[in-house]
């Protein structure tokens, strides 16, 4: 489903992913671990196709970034949920707008918007705070309407960037039982974190990267 | 399509500030534009005038009848490029002569030396050196002609300015538009650079290219409307006031205000063009 091969992606200043393998596979909830400033976030934006690899390649869904036309890379990304430890949500709309949002974007009809964001905002718990201003939510339920952004349009796998990077403790938790049910309801997770002690299940694949390498 | 136009005017309304930087810079371009436009327009009429005013002085010889006159005349015609021919008595030479030097002929000589001649004006599109030079030479050769005058070197200073003018105003012209439209773009590439993240978010639900853009441009129309219709109606109030002041001055037709308004819906949609080139890569 996602598959990274022998990537290589410098910034221009040297830093960057140099040596980076990784798969996720359906349904699967695949840590990525690794200090800060090791690549995490570089590997989630090399799959979203924001950075191009020098060399190696990167397949999402039989997309191929050595052959994909820049045209389609959209439609990749419509595979693709993707949340970030400062939630990026829209401060001039409220809740259902956000997470409208990305249906409005891929050209939605306005009757399956509201359907499917308010069975997305059921889904993460606040239907309730639906016509709220994204400022006046504390920060776990701002993370979960980037949840339910990240969630609406159905994609294959969510890429997780520290998603609990900037959350209270049991806010923390919280998100995570979330991502857990989401993986349970056969929605791959990647998620990328430096807090080893969020990775919960020891079975579940965990790859580390280091200075742009995973190992 | 929809979403764009709401969100161009939505957008608008959320970064007052940076539209009315945006405004105000293509309202004042398109003032800058259309003063140069102005004082090219006068240019011309005075080039335009010194040239009308040109003409060819064609002395009969004196021996020649009112007959043989009215011939020549007719020859003259045949003669590519003429407008007009108007005859010039000995007698009215003499009131001429009068004129220009206060001195009646007739207190130095005893007879009227000055010989009747034509005046010969040329169609406005044979009015340069190289034609006034072709056509006196054909004059010269006519029967009956003395001597054709007309002032060469005037003719030539007068064209060897007027192509430095053009080239000067050529590239003026060029720069201007070339520096509004950096401005413009300058200023949308702030707007675009403030709404950052929903640009990064569009990008990341997967919105095609061309949507993310349509609002920025439709914002850029708006502005460009809105800078070129203050900028028209601007010239329209103190061209108004102008005109009572300096009768003879040519200005802008009011035909061409809905050109300065397409200038601006132009220049805003082509800043934002530019502006958006940079943020949008794929």
């Amino acid at each position: 489903m996602i598959q990274l091969s022998n990537i290589l992606a410098k910034y221009p200043g040297g830093e960057g992913l140099e040596l980076v393998n990784l798969t996720v596979g359906p349904g699967e909830f695949v840590y990525l671990v690794g200090p800060s400033g090791a690549g995490k976030s570089s590997v989630l934006k090399v799959i979203c196709l924001d950075i191009f690899p020098q060399s190696g390649h990167v397949i999402v869904n039989g997309y191929n970034s050595l052959t994909i036309k820049k045209k389609r890379i959209p439609y990749l990304r419509r595979k693709l949920g993707i949340i970030f430890q400062d939630f990026k949500l829209l401060p001039d709309r409220n809740v259902f707008d956000n997470v409208a949002f990305a249906l409005q974007v891929t050209g939605t009809g306005r009757h399956d918007i509201k359907r499917k964001v308010l069975r997305f905002l059921a889904e993460v718990g606040l239907s309730h705070k639906r016509n709220k201003m994204s400022y006046q939510l504390s920060g776990g339920e701002q993370q979960r309407v980037a949840i339910a952004r990240a969630l609406v349009n159905e994609p294959i796998v969510l890429l997780a960037d520290e998603p609990t990077g900037n959350l209270d403790p049991e806010s923390a938790e919280d998100i995570m039982q979330l991502l857990e049910k989401i993986n349970a309801k056969g929605t791959a997770i990647l998620m990328a974190t430096h807090d080893y002690r969020l990775v919960r299940h020891p079975r579940r694949k965990i790859v580390r990267i280091e200075k742009g390498k995973t190992l | 399509m929809l979403y764009s136009l709401t969100e161009g005017f939505k957008g608008l309304r959320r970064a007052k500030f940076s539209a009315f930087v945006a405004i105000s810079t293509i309202f004042l371009s398109l003032i800058l534009i259309g003063v140069f436009i102005i004082f090219i327009l006068n240019a011309q009429r005075l080039v335009n005038r010194i040239q009308s005013r040109m003409e060819l002085e064609l002395f009969i010889d004196n021996s020649y009848t009112m007959e043989r006159i009215e011939e020549l005349k007719k020859s003259i015609f045949t003669i590519t490029g003429i407008d007009s021919v108007r005859y010039v008595s000995k007698d009215e030479a003499v009131e001429i002569f009068k004129q220009q030097f206060g001195q009646d002929i007739f207190e130095i000589l005893d007879e009227n030396p000055l010989p009747s001649s034509f005046q010969v004006k040329l169609k406005p599109t044979f009015r340069s050196a190289v034609y006034a030079k072709k056509i006196s030479e054909q004059l010269n050769q006519l029967e009956g002609v003395d001597e054709v005058y007309y002032r060469q070197d005037l003719l030539i200073i007068l064209e060897k300015y007027i192509q430095l003018f053009v080239g000067v105003i050529f590239v003026i012209g060029l720069l201007l538009a070339a520096g509004s439209i950096f401005l413009v773009s300058n200023t949308i590439k702030l707007i675009i650079f403030s709404r950052s993240t929903i640009i990064e978010i569009m990008k990341l639900v997967g919105a095609t290219r061309r949507f993310i853009r349509r609002p920025f441009l439709v914002e850029g129309i708006i502005q460009g409307f809105i800078g070129g219709s203050l900028a028209a109606l601007f010239f329209y109030l103190i061209l108004k006031i102008i005109k009572l002041e300096i009768p003879g001055l040519i200005l802008i037709n009011q035909k061409n205000y809905p050109l300065l308004i397409i200038l601006g819906i132009l220049f805003g949609l082509i800043g934002s063009l530019l502006a958006l080139r940079k943020f949008l890569k794929y």
